[in-house]
């Protein structure tokens, strides 16, 4: 835990989520001893939020993070989530019916945890949504809509996973696929997704990488849906750290306590939070609850390796603006402008160098409504409609992009890259003449692929 | 090799298995059992639904040999069905499936073995006769109409892999 949790405020965490992977030996066990060590490290690090929270196996699914506002319940709560509704303790993995239906159960039990004040908050992420197929695109939907548009609990998922260092090449680097992201489809994968879901671009999930691809088709929809990066920090790349002998997790509900292993260890695949992945979050104030506000609202953007260092992206039209995650209402036919101040990276990187924005792309869709079919996973208004080349090594860039007098309700978002590769989108050069590339097996050093992603904001003129 | 000739003399069985790994090695398992003639097609095929789980077709040159499989399968207490449970077959066992092991090039494997076309993820059209493809003795091509298709992707040192891995990292190894 102190590992995690210095390491995460040593590489510029102001708030991080700790969390241990379901099982029934952890709901049992671990859930509460992990909970002293997260007690601990709050009170040794004032400066880093500690959320307690869980990996969540999502019933007829993939991973999911769900946690809490701290709090005297946040163990009990976690607990009984657990108990009742992780699939690995309720033997839930296949993707039917009736455990898709137990993944919305369990989500309305926090909804209902948080209405009736047992917890002051709780949120859930899908992580590595892509990875294995099995998160079909009407599950994303139904997670979304378990809980009241006025308190959402399931509010997005990972725009790109974590162990981002999986792909560095042997023999120095683990050789695999980035973010372990190897699998292919199964018979609980969804029969729609291409052989393409199942790996990344650019470091980045397909459903997020695809421009007009899947969360394209959830932002035309109108409803929040949210994109983060996480660090999935289990084992980290070139650590000297190994887990301590003996123990039983069975038995004690957690592993034994690191120790030094006498060199470094190069077949492991992750980084440290905030080493390489960065969710960066709009937060009103520093406090557990804020940093969830932020959240539920969509004032994310997130970065691999430090590319950029801060973000004011404003939408405004009518007198009036919003920013990520927001909505500009406007009267129709009112002139509407994306204004976009980056701020360039201030500093060399935890890999040792400045990473220098080549450039940055608005990508607009229109707003559709609620899809029909609720396996929809593509939006085919939804293009890059402006590129901008960074010519420039540190500082501020102001970038406008006129969106003209808006007549019907639309959505702008942004991404932008170091320009090292990319190759034109799964959807064809006219969506995307220069999005992420697919990434190669064995061959992807992180630090020379390095994307930003914002979440929406939407124009909805009336 | 040439296109594949596909007979209509096919029949597949249900199995409880529902892991991909199993279901090759339970395929492979009893195709050596039946003693399978050269020119047998033999596919994992996916069943979604309420009992997720993966069925077993095999595609036979005659039909004499089709009643030998299907009496040998029944007697194991297989559940046979004529036919093919869908068009989307993920072959195990093909013709010349083999040869491919090491280090191969394209055009090596379209011609040693039934597979007609290589598609690489990320990349339009098909890879050059000439490149390199590292088949970690793992090759399992798929049907797409009446053609056999091996999805390949970019690998370190510009040789291609087959999409699909030996091992892929299990769903819960702590990640």
């Amino acid at each position: 835990m102190v590992d995690q949790v210095r390491q995460g405020a040593k590489h510029g965490m102001d708030w991080l989520v700790i969390t241990d992977h379901g099982s029934a030996t952890h709901a049992k066990i671990g859930m509460d001893k992990v909970n002293l060590d997260i007690r601990a490290a709050r009170a040794a690090y004032e400066d880093t939020l500690v959320f307690q929270g869980l990996e969540w196996n999502i019933p007829g699914a993939e991973h999911a993070t769900v946690f809490v506002h701290p709090g005297t319940n946040e163990v009990s709560v976690l607990k009984q989530f657990e108990t009742d509704y992780d699939d690995s303790v309720k033997g839930a993995g296949d993707s039917t019916p009736a455990n898709e239906a137990l993944a919305i159960a369990g989500l309305a039990f926090l909804s209902d945890q948080v209405r009736r004040r047992k917890v002051k908050d709780a949120l859930m992420l899908a992580n590595h949504p892509a990875r294995r197929g099995v998160d079909s695109p009407h599950e994303i939907r139904a997670w979304r809509d378990a809980s009241p548009a006025s308190h959402q609990i399931a509010v997005g998922f990972e725009g790109a996973p974590g162990h981002q260092a999986a792909g560095l090449p042997a023999p120095l680097g683990p050789g695999r696929a980035r973010g372990i992201y190897d699998n292919n489809p199964s018979a609980n994968s969804f029969a729609g997704y291409p052989l393409e879901s199942y790996r990344t671009w650019g470091g980045f999930d397909w459903m997020t990488a695809t421009v007009g691809g899947l969360w394209d088709s959830l932002i035309a929809e109108g409803k929040p849906w949210w994109i983060t990066a996480n660090s999935d920090s289990h084992q980290v790349y070139a650590d000297t750290a190994v887990r301590g002998p003996g123990g039983s997790f069975e038995g004690n509900g957690r592993y034994e306590d690191p120790i030094y292993g006498g060199q470094i260890d190069i077949t492991q695949g992750d980084y440290w939070p905030g080493q390489y992945s960065r969710t960066h979050v709009g937060s009103d104030g520093f406090s557990y609850a804020a940093v969830m506000d932020g959240i539920r609202a969509g004032r994310i953007w997130v970065d691999h390796g430090q590319l950029i260092s801060g973000l004011d992206v404003r939408v405004s039209g009518g007198g009036r603006w919003s920013t990520l995650g927001g909505a500009l209402h406007v009267k129709r036919g009112t002139k509407v402008t994306l204004t976009v101040d980056v701020a360039l990276a201030d500093g060399p990187n935890w890999a040792g160098f400045l990473p220098k924005l080549a450039k940055v792309d608005v990508i607009q869709g229109d707003v559709t409504g609620p899809a029909a079919d609720r396996d929809t996973f593509t939006a085919p208004t939804a293009r890059v409609v402006r590129s901008y080349e960074v010519n420039k090594p540190t500082g501020t860039v102001r970038l406008t992009y006129d969106l003209g007098r808006v007549d019907h309700p639309v959505y702008v978002r942004l991404r932008g890259s170091d320009g090292n590769r990319s190759a034109p989108g799964a959807l064809g050069a006219a969506v995307d003449p220069a999005g992420p590339a697919i990434d190669v097996v064995g061959d992807a050093d992180p630090w020379k692929d390095l994307w930003f992603y914002t979440n929406p904001v939407w124009v909805l003129p009336s | 090799m040439g296109p594949s000739f596909v007979t209509p003399y096919a029949l597949w069985a249900d199995t409880p298995v529902s892991a991909l790994r199993a279901a090759d090695h339970l395929l492979l398992a009893l195709a050596a059992e039946l003693a399978l003639p050269e020119g047998t097609f033999a596919c994992t095929h996916l069943i979604r639904g309420d009992r997720p789980r993966v069925a077993l077709s095999f595609t036979l040159p005659s039909e004499p040999l089709l009643r030998t499989a299907e009496e040998r399968l029944t007697a194991q207490g297989y559940e046979v069905t004529p036919g093919v449970p869908d068009e989307v077959g993920r072959a195990v066992v093909y013709p010349g499936a083999d040869s491919l092991n090491g280090t191969v090039t394209v055009g090596e494997l379209l011609t040693r073995s039934a597979i007609d076309r290589v598609t690489v993820l990320g990349s339009p059209g098909q890879p050059p006769a000439g490149q390199t493809l590292l088949t970690h003795g793992h090759v399992r091509p798929q049907w797409q109409g009446d053609e056999l298709v091996l999805a390949a992707m970019p690998a370190v040192g510009g040789t291609l892999v087959p999409f699909e891995v030996p091992d892929p990292t299990p769903c819960c190894a702590d990640h």
